[in-house]
Protein backbone atom coordinates (compact mmCIF):
# COMPACT_ATOMS: atom_id res chain seq x y z
CA UNK A 1 0.00 0.00 0.00
CA UNK A 2 1.16 3.47 -1.02
CA UNK A 3 1.27 6.27 1.53
CA UNK A 4 -1.48 7.67 -0.30
CA UNK A 5 -3.94 4.60 -0.46
CA UNK A 6 -3.20 4.85 3.22
CA UNK A 7 -4.38 8.33 3.72
CA UNK A 8 -7.28 7.46 1.83
CA UNK A 9 -7.76 4.51 4.21
CA UNK A 10 -7.44 6.69 7.41
CA UNK A 11 -9.85 9.14 5.70
CA UNK A 12 -12.56 6.61 5.38
CA UNK A 13 -12.31 5.39 9.58
CA UNK A 14 -12.50 9.02 10.02
CA UNK A 15 -15.44 9.84 7.21
CA UNK A 16 -13.37 12.50 6.18
CA UNK A 17 -12.23 13.77 2.18
CA UNK A 18 -8.27 12.71 2.11
CA UNK A 19 -7.96 15.64 0.75
CA UNK A 20 -8.35 17.27 4.24
CA UNK A 21 -5.44 14.99 5.49
CA UNK A 22 -1.58 15.75 5.74
CA UNK A 23 0.96 13.40 7.84
CA UNK A 24 1.03 16.81 9.97
CA UNK A 25 -3.08 16.63 10.65
CA UNK A 26 -3.55 16.40 14.79
CA UNK A 27 -6.66 14.14 15.58
CA UNK A 28 -8.02 17.25 17.41
CA UNK A 29 -8.25 18.64 13.62
CA UNK A 30 -10.32 15.12 12.62
CA UNK A 31 -13.98 15.79 13.95
CA UNK A 32 -14.73 12.12 13.78
CA UNK A 33 -11.34 11.40 15.69
CA UNK A 34 -12.81 11.33 19.50
CA UNK A 35 -12.63 8.44 21.56
CA UNK A 36 -15.29 6.27 19.74
CA UNK A 37 -12.94 7.21 16.32
CA UNK A 38 -10.00 5.82 18.47
CA UNK A 39 -11.88 2.76 18.64
CA UNK A 40 -13.18 2.52 14.82
CA UNK A 41 -9.29 3.17 13.85
CA UNK A 42 -8.12 -0.18 16.09
CA UNK A 43 -10.77 -2.24 14.74
CA UNK A 44 -9.74 -0.87 11.30
CA UNK A 45 -6.13 -1.72 11.64
CA UNK A 46 -6.90 -5.31 12.92
CA UNK A 47 -9.15 -6.45 10.81
CA UNK A 48 -7.86 -4.54 7.43
CA UNK A 49 -4.25 -5.69 8.13
CA UNK A 50 -3.86 -7.90 10.92
CA UNK A 51 -2.18 -4.74 13.33
CA UNK A 52 -2.85 -4.74 17.03
CA UNK A 53 -1.69 -1.33 18.53
CA UNK A 54 0.68 -1.91 21.70
CA UNK A 55 -0.58 0.00 24.41
CA UNK A 56 2.15 2.99 23.92
CA UNK A 57 1.23 3.14 20.54
CA UNK A 58 -2.49 3.61 21.58
CA UNK A 59 -1.49 6.56 23.85
CA UNK A 60 1.59 8.13 21.77
CA UNK A 61 -1.31 8.25 17.99
CA UNK A 62 -1.61 12.05 17.70
CA UNK A 63 -1.17 12.65 14.04
CA UNK A 64 -2.02 10.80 10.50
CA UNK A 65 1.83 10.13 10.43
CA UNK A 66 1.84 8.51 13.85
CA UNK A 67 -1.02 6.23 12.15
CA UNK A 68 1.71 5.67 8.91
CA UNK A 69 4.31 5.31 10.89
CA UNK A 70 2.42 2.49 12.89
CA UNK A 71 1.63 1.10 9.28
CA UNK A 72 4.87 1.43 8.01
CA UNK A 73 6.19 -0.43 10.79
CA UNK A 74 3.96 -3.62 10.21
CA UNK A 75 4.94 -3.55 6.47
CA UNK A 76 1.93 -1.98 5.67
CA UNK A 77 3.04 0.65 3.61
CA UNK A 78 5.61 -0.27 0.55
CA UNK A 79 7.13 3.21 0.08
CA UNK A 80 8.93 5.53 2.55
CA UNK A 81 7.65 8.84 4.20
CA UNK A 82 7.25 11.40 1.45
CA UNK B 1 -2.67 -20.74 33.89
CA UNK B 2 -2.99 -23.53 31.95
CA UNK B 3 -6.53 -24.73 30.84
CA UNK B 4 -8.18 -26.58 33.67
CA UNK B 5 -11.21 -29.57 33.87
CA UNK B 6 -13.50 -30.21 36.49
CA UNK B 7 -16.29 -33.17 36.63
CA UNK B 8 -19.09 -33.94 38.20
CA UNK B 9 -21.48 -30.83 38.42
CA UNK B 10 -24.43 -29.38 37.09
CA UNK B 11 -26.48 -26.68 36.59
CA UNK B 12 -30.08 -27.35 38.35
CA UNK B 13 -30.98 -23.22 37.45
CA UNK B 14 -29.81 -19.98 36.93
CA UNK B 15 -32.32 -16.96 37.49
CA UNK B 16 -31.39 -13.44 36.94
CA UNK B 17 -33.61 -9.99 38.44
CA UNK B 18 -33.69 -6.80 36.73
CA UNK B 19 -34.33 -3.06 38.02
CA UNK B 20 -38.24 -2.51 36.83
CA UNK B 21 -36.77 1.04 36.26
CA UNK B 22 -36.17 1.47 32.51
CA UNK B 23 -33.55 4.27 31.71
CA UNK B 24 -33.91 5.16 27.71
CA UNK B 25 -30.67 6.60 26.53
CA UNK B 26 -32.55 8.55 24.00
CA UNK B 27 -35.33 10.39 26.06
CA UNK B 28 -34.01 10.14 29.08
CA UNK B 29 -30.48 11.51 28.90
CA UNK B 30 -29.92 15.17 29.37
CA UNK B 31 -26.26 15.35 29.96
CA UNK B 32 -25.83 14.90 25.74
CA UNK B 33 -26.82 16.37 22.50
CA UNK B 34 -28.98 14.00 20.97
CA UNK B 35 -26.04 13.27 17.98
CA UNK B 36 -23.89 12.14 20.87
CA UNK B 37 -26.32 9.75 22.29
CA UNK B 38 -27.02 9.02 18.82
CA UNK B 39 -23.29 7.94 18.14
CA UNK B 40 -22.57 6.30 21.33
CA UNK B 41 -25.44 4.08 21.25
CA UNK B 42 -25.13 2.89 17.79
CA UNK B 43 -21.26 1.91 18.71
CA UNK B 44 -22.18 0.70 22.14
CA UNK B 45 -25.92 -0.75 20.61
CA UNK B 46 -26.88 -0.02 23.98
CA UNK B 47 -30.74 2.04 23.62
CA UNK B 48 -31.99 0.96 27.30
CA UNK B 49 -30.93 -0.01 30.74
CA UNK B 50 -32.20 -1.06 33.90
CA UNK B 51 -31.22 1.10 36.61
CA UNK B 52 -31.23 0.25 40.82
CA UNK B 53 -31.13 3.68 41.69
CA UNK B 54 -30.67 4.44 45.61
CA UNK B 55 -32.72 1.75 46.96
CA UNK B 56 -31.29 -1.32 45.01
CA UNK B 57 -27.90 -3.06 45.84
CA UNK B 58 -26.14 -5.86 44.25
CA UNK B 59 -27.82 -8.47 47.55
CA UNK B 60 -31.28 -7.52 46.86
CA UNK B 61 -30.96 -8.32 42.95
CA UNK B 62 -29.38 -11.66 43.95
CA UNK B 63 -31.65 -12.87 46.73
CA UNK B 64 -34.91 -12.01 44.60
CA UNK B 65 -33.18 -14.66 41.76
CA UNK B 66 -32.03 -16.85 44.38
CA UNK B 67 -35.59 -16.70 46.17
CA UNK B 68 -36.90 -17.78 42.92
CA UNK B 69 -34.42 -20.93 42.33
CA UNK B 70 -35.85 -22.16 45.91
CA UNK B 71 -39.39 -21.67 44.68
CA UNK B 72 -38.63 -23.13 41.04
CA UNK B 73 -36.15 -26.10 42.13
CA UNK B 74 -37.91 -26.86 45.64
CA UNK B 75 -34.93 -26.37 47.37
CA UNK B 76 -34.73 -25.79 50.66
CA UNK B 77 -32.49 -23.11 51.46
CA UNK B 78 -30.74 -25.27 54.58
CA UNK B 79 -29.59 -27.43 51.76
CA UNK B 80 -26.73 -24.99 50.36
CA UNK B 81 -23.36 -25.83 51.45
CA UNK B 82 -21.83 -22.60 50.03
CA UNK B 83 -22.74 -19.19 48.69
CA UNK B 84 -20.08 -17.33 46.82
CA UNK B 85 -21.03 -13.63 46.42
CA UNK B 86 -19.18 -11.98 42.74
CA UNK B 87 -19.39 -8.47 42.93
CA UNK B 88 -17.42 -5.19 42.10
CA UNK B 89 -20.42 -3.15 43.57
CA UNK B 90 -21.00 -4.87 47.07
CA UNK B 91 -23.54 -3.53 49.52
CA UNK B 92 -20.65 -2.46 52.30
CA UNK B 93 -16.85 -2.81 52.46
CA UNK B 94 -17.43 -5.41 55.55
CA UNK B 95 -19.13 -7.88 55.84
CA UNK B 96 -18.76 -9.43 53.13
CA UNK B 97 -21.94 -9.02 50.64
CA UNK B 98 -21.82 -12.98 51.26
CA UNK B 99 -22.99 -12.56 54.78
CA UNK B 100 -25.83 -10.50 54.00
CA UNK B 101 -27.27 -12.88 51.77
CA UNK B 102 -26.54 -15.95 54.18
CA UNK B 103 -28.77 -14.23 56.59
CA UNK B 104 -31.57 -13.23 54.48
CA UNK B 105 -31.88 -16.01 52.20
CA UNK B 106 -31.85 -17.78 55.68
CA UNK B 107 -29.15 -20.05 54.99
CA UNK B 108 -27.63 -22.60 57.73
CA UNK B 109 -24.63 -22.34 59.82
CA UNK B 110 -23.00 -24.85 58.17
CA UNK B 111 -22.98 -23.03 54.60
CA UNK B 112 -19.77 -21.66 53.96
CA UNK B 113 -20.18 -17.42 52.42
CA UNK B 114 -17.53 -15.37 51.05
CA UNK B 115 -17.06 -12.58 47.87
CA UNK B 116 -15.22 -12.34 44.99
CA UNK B 117 -13.90 -9.40 43.49
CA UNK B 118 -14.04 -9.39 39.97
CA UNK B 119 -16.52 -7.86 37.79
CA UNK B 120 -16.52 -8.58 33.80
CA UNK B 121 -14.90 -12.15 33.81
CA UNK B 122 -16.59 -13.15 36.94
CA UNK B 123 -19.11 -15.43 35.12
CA UNK B 124 -16.89 -18.54 34.42
CA UNK B 125 -14.27 -17.31 37.21
CA UNK B 126 -17.19 -18.50 39.83
CA UNK B 127 -18.37 -21.28 37.55
CA UNK B 128 -15.01 -22.63 38.12
CA UNK B 129 -14.65 -21.67 41.53
CA UNK B 130 -18.24 -23.62 42.50
CA UNK B 131 -17.64 -26.79 40.32
CA UNK B 132 -14.00 -26.72 42.21
CA UNK B 133 -15.76 -26.96 45.27
CA UNK B 134 -17.97 -29.34 44.36
CA UNK B 135 -15.71 -31.91 42.67
CA UNK B 136 -13.53 -31.57 45.96
CA UNK B 137 -16.30 -33.58 47.65
CA UNK B 138 -18.28 -32.59 51.08
CA UNK B 139 -20.27 -30.37 49.25
CA UNK B 140 -23.25 -31.19 47.44
CA UNK B 141 -24.94 -27.67 46.73
CA UNK B 142 -23.18 -24.27 45.48
CA UNK B 143 -25.37 -21.01 44.74
CA UNK B 144 -23.40 -19.01 42.88
CA UNK B 145 -24.58 -15.18 42.30
CA UNK B 146 -23.21 -11.82 40.51
CA UNK B 147 -24.41 -8.63 41.47
CA UNK B 148 -23.35 -5.74 39.95
CA UNK B 149 -25.21 -2.34 40.09
CA UNK B 150 -22.12 -0.26 37.82
CA UNK B 151 -25.08 2.59 37.18
CA UNK B 152 -24.13 3.80 40.28
CA UNK B 153 -20.60 4.88 40.09
CA UNK B 154 -20.88 5.84 36.96
CA UNK B 155 -20.57 9.64 36.12
CA UNK B 156 -23.29 10.63 34.42
CA UNK B 157 -21.41 13.54 32.47
CA UNK B 158 -18.96 11.05 31.29
CA UNK B 159 -21.03 9.77 28.02
CA UNK B 160 -18.06 6.25 28.00
CA UNK B 161 -19.85 5.12 30.97
CA UNK B 162 -22.81 6.50 31.40
CA UNK B 163 -24.62 5.46 28.52
CA UNK B 164 -23.66 1.82 28.74
CA UNK B 165 -23.77 0.60 31.70
CA UNK B 166 -26.91 -1.16 33.66
CA UNK B 167 -27.46 -3.17 36.37
CA UNK B 168 -28.55 -7.01 37.44
CA UNK B 169 -27.98 -10.10 39.25
CA UNK B 170 -28.21 -13.28 38.99
CA UNK B 171 -28.29 -16.39 40.86
CA UNK B 172 -26.62 -20.04 39.54
CA UNK B 173 -27.54 -23.56 41.05
CA UNK B 174 -25.00 -26.10 41.30
CA UNK B 175 -24.90 -29.33 42.21
CA UNK B 176 -23.25 -32.66 41.91
CA UNK B 177 -23.99 -35.09 39.72
CA UNK B 178 -23.37 -38.83 38.44
CA UNK B 179 -24.23 -38.06 34.89
CA UNK B 180 -21.05 -39.37 32.46
CA UNK B 181 -19.69 -36.64 30.64
CA UNK B 182 -19.82 -33.91 32.46
CA UNK B 183 -16.20 -32.61 31.59
CA UNK B 184 -16.33 -28.47 32.13
CA UNK B 185 -12.96 -26.83 30.94
CA UNK B 186 -11.99 -23.69 31.71
CA UNK B 187 -9.03 -21.05 31.18
CA UNK B 188 -8.45 -18.04 33.57
CA UNK B 189 -5.91 -15.36 32.67
CA UNK B 190 -5.04 -11.90 34.75
CA UNK B 191 -2.77 -8.76 33.60
CA UNK B 192 -2.71 -7.03 36.34
CA UNK B 193 -0.56 -3.97 34.70
CA UNK B 194 -3.89 -2.60 33.06
CA UNK B 195 -5.86 -2.52 36.36
CA UNK B 196 -6.12 1.35 35.94
CA UNK B 197 -7.49 0.89 32.79
CA UNK B 198 -10.80 0.68 33.92
CA UNK B 199 -10.96 2.09 38.14
CA UNK B 200 -12.38 3.72 40.78
CA UNK B 201 -9.61 5.59 42.49
CA UNK B 202 -10.85 6.84 45.16
CA UNK B 203 -13.35 5.15 48.31
CA UNK B 204 -11.40 2.45 48.64
CA UNK B 205 -8.30 2.77 51.49
CA UNK B 206 -5.93 4.03 48.57
CA UNK B 207 -7.63 7.17 48.50
CA UNK B 208 -10.64 7.05 51.41
CA UNK B 209 -12.13 10.35 50.97
CA UNK B 210 -10.54 11.87 48.00
CA UNK B 211 -12.36 15.38 47.80
CA UNK B 212 -12.65 14.92 43.92
CA UNK B 213 -15.81 13.43 43.38
CA UNK B 214 -15.08 12.19 39.85
CA UNK B 215 -13.32 9.72 41.47
CA UNK B 216 -15.41 7.98 43.28
CA UNK B 217 -17.13 7.19 39.96
CA UNK B 218 -15.66 5.17 37.03
CA UNK B 219 -12.93 6.05 34.51
CA UNK B 220 -12.42 3.35 31.60
CA UNK B 221 -9.78 4.08 29.03
CA UNK B 222 -11.74 2.54 26.36
CA UNK B 223 -9.31 2.35 23.49
CA UNK B 224 -7.09 0.05 26.00
CA UNK B 225 -9.92 -1.96 27.01
CA UNK B 226 -10.97 -2.04 23.27
CA UNK B 227 -6.74 -3.49 22.37
CA UNK B 228 -6.80 -5.73 25.38
CA UNK B 229 -9.93 -7.48 24.27
CA UNK B 230 -9.54 -7.82 20.56
CA UNK B 231 -5.60 -9.07 21.34
CA UNK B 232 -6.86 -11.95 24.46
CA UNK B 233 -10.20 -12.50 23.61
CA UNK B 234 -9.47 -14.28 20.34
CA UNK B 235 -6.46 -16.69 21.80
CA UNK B 236 -8.74 -17.61 24.88
CA UNK B 237 -11.53 -18.89 22.61
CA UNK B 238 -9.03 -20.73 20.77
CA UNK B 239 -6.61 -22.19 24.08
CA UNK B 240 -10.30 -23.43 25.56
CA UNK B 241 -11.43 -25.38 21.95
CA UNK B 242 -8.29 -26.56 21.84
CA UNK B 243 -8.24 -28.63 25.49
CA UNK B 244 -11.83 -29.93 24.99
CA UNK B 245 -10.67 -31.18 21.22
CA UNK B 246 -13.21 -29.24 19.92
CA UNK B 247 -14.27 -26.94 17.16
CA UNK B 248 -16.70 -23.84 16.62
CA UNK B 249 -18.98 -26.06 15.40
CA UNK B 250 -19.29 -28.60 18.27
CA UNK B 251 -20.15 -25.03 20.52
CA UNK B 252 -24.18 -24.25 20.26
CA UNK B 253 -23.73 -20.47 21.81
CA UNK B 254 -20.35 -18.60 22.84
CA UNK B 255 -22.14 -16.27 25.44
CA UNK B 256 -19.77 -13.36 25.49
CA UNK B 257 -19.80 -10.87 28.29
CA UNK B 258 -21.94 -8.41 27.16
CA UNK B 259 -19.42 -5.67 26.71
CA UNK B 260 -20.32 -3.68 24.01
CA UNK B 261 -21.68 -4.21 20.76
CA UNK B 262 -18.45 -2.83 18.44
CA UNK B 263 -15.92 -4.94 20.56
CA UNK B 264 -18.53 -8.35 20.43
CA UNK B 265 -19.16 -8.29 16.39
CA UNK B 266 -15.69 -7.35 15.91
CA UNK B 267 -14.48 -10.61 18.14
CA UNK B 268 -16.93 -12.46 16.42
CA UNK B 269 -15.93 -11.48 12.57
CA UNK B 270 -12.38 -11.59 13.92
CA UNK B 271 -12.82 -15.47 15.15
CA UNK B 272 -15.33 -15.98 11.76
CA UNK B 273 -18.15 -16.78 14.77
CA UNK B 274 -21.78 -17.74 13.28
CA UNK B 275 -24.19 -14.45 14.76
CA UNK B 276 -26.15 -16.82 15.12
CA UNK B 277 -24.82 -18.79 18.05
CA UNK B 278 -23.31 -15.28 19.62
CA UNK B 279 -26.75 -13.71 22.02
CA UNK B 280 -26.54 -10.23 22.19
CA UNK B 281 -28.46 -8.02 24.52
CA UNK B 282 -27.07 -4.93 24.79
CA UNK B 283 -29.56 -2.98 23.38
CA UNK B 284 -32.10 -3.25 26.22
CA UNK B 285 -30.08 -4.23 28.88
CA UNK B 286 -26.04 -2.36 29.02
CA UNK B 287 -23.23 -3.84 30.10
CA UNK B 288 -24.12 -4.99 33.67
CA UNK B 289 -20.69 -6.62 34.58
CA UNK B 290 -20.23 -10.39 35.53
CA UNK B 291 -24.16 -10.40 35.30
CA UNK B 292 -24.14 -10.26 31.81
CA UNK B 293 -23.64 -13.97 30.98
CA UNK B 294 -25.75 -15.13 32.74
CA UNK B 295 -28.44 -12.34 31.44
CA UNK B 296 -27.59 -13.33 27.94
CA UNK B 297 -28.28 -16.79 28.79
CA UNK B 298 -31.99 -16.08 30.39
CA UNK B 299 -32.69 -13.00 27.51
CA UNK B 300 -31.06 -14.08 24.53
CA UNK B 301 -33.43 -16.55 23.44
CA UNK B 302 -31.90 -19.71 23.77
CA UNK B 303 -33.10 -22.58 21.62
CA UNK B 304 -32.66 -25.71 23.75
CA UNK B 305 -32.80 -28.99 22.48
CA UNK B 306 -34.77 -31.57 24.00
CA UNK B 307 -33.03 -34.83 23.78
CA UNK B 308 -29.48 -33.47 24.57
CA UNK B 309 -27.49 -30.76 26.79
CA UNK B 310 -26.47 -26.85 24.94
CA UNK B 311 -22.61 -27.17 25.03
CA UNK B 312 -21.67 -23.26 25.86
CA UNK B 313 -18.44 -21.71 26.06
CA UNK B 314 -18.93 -18.31 28.56
CA UNK B 315 -16.42 -15.99 27.76
CA UNK B 316 -15.69 -12.80 30.24
CA UNK B 317 -13.07 -10.18 29.91
CA UNK B 318 -12.41 -6.74 30.95
CA UNK B 319 -11.54 -5.09 34.05
CA UNK B 320 -8.77 -6.34 36.12
CA UNK B 321 -7.38 -6.57 33.55
CA UNK B 322 -9.26 -10.25 33.82
CA UNK B 323 -10.41 -12.47 31.22
CA UNK B 324 -11.15 -15.97 31.51
CA UNK B 325 -13.75 -18.97 29.69
CA UNK B 326 -15.77 -21.73 30.72
CA UNK B 327 -16.95 -24.61 28.68
CA UNK B 328 -19.68 -26.03 30.68
CA UNK B 329 -23.14 -28.16 29.74
CA UNK B 330 -26.69 -26.82 30.08
CA UNK B 331 -28.67 -29.99 30.53
CA UNK B 332 -32.61 -30.01 29.27
CA UNK B 333 -33.35 -30.20 32.80
CA UNK B 334 -31.80 -27.40 33.84
CA UNK B 335 -34.33 -24.06 34.34
CA UNK B 336 -33.31 -20.62 32.95
CA UNK B 337 -35.58 -17.72 34.42
CA UNK B 338 -36.03 -14.52 35.17
CA UNK B 339 -37.44 -11.84 38.08
CA UNK B 340 -37.98 -8.42 38.03
CA UNK B 341 -37.06 -6.10 41.67
CA UNK B 342 -39.65 -3.42 41.68
CA UNK B 343 -37.23 0.04 42.63
CA UNK B 344 -40.22 1.42 44.24
CA UNK B 345 -40.45 -1.01 47.32
CA UNK B 346 -37.74 -0.51 49.96
CA UNK B 347 -35.51 -3.09 50.58
CA UNK B 348 -33.98 -3.23 54.11
CA UNK B 349 -31.40 -6.22 55.73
Amino acid sequence: MTQTEAVAWIARVFETAPDQLTPDTHRDNVPAWDSLGVLTLLAGLDSAFGIVLTDEDIQAVKTVGDILDVMRRHGTLTSSPA
Amino acid sequence: MAVVKTTGARIAAICTCLPTRRFDNLTDSSAFTEEEIRKVTGMAGVSSRRVAGETICSSDLCIAAAQRLFDRLEWHPESIDAVIMVTQTPDYFLPSTACVVHYRLKLADHCAAFDVGLGCSGFPYGMWLAAMMLQGGGMRRVLLLHGETPTRFSDQSDRSVSLLFGDAGSATALETTDVAGSTWHYALHSDGSGYNSMIVESGGFRDRFGQDLHKHCVSMNGALIFNFTIKRVPSLIDETLKAAAMGTDDIDYFIFHQSNQFIMKHLCAKQSLPSEKIPIILRDFGNTGGASIPLAMTQGNLTRPEDRPLRLMLLGYGVGLSWGSALVDLDAKAILDSVELDNTSQVSA
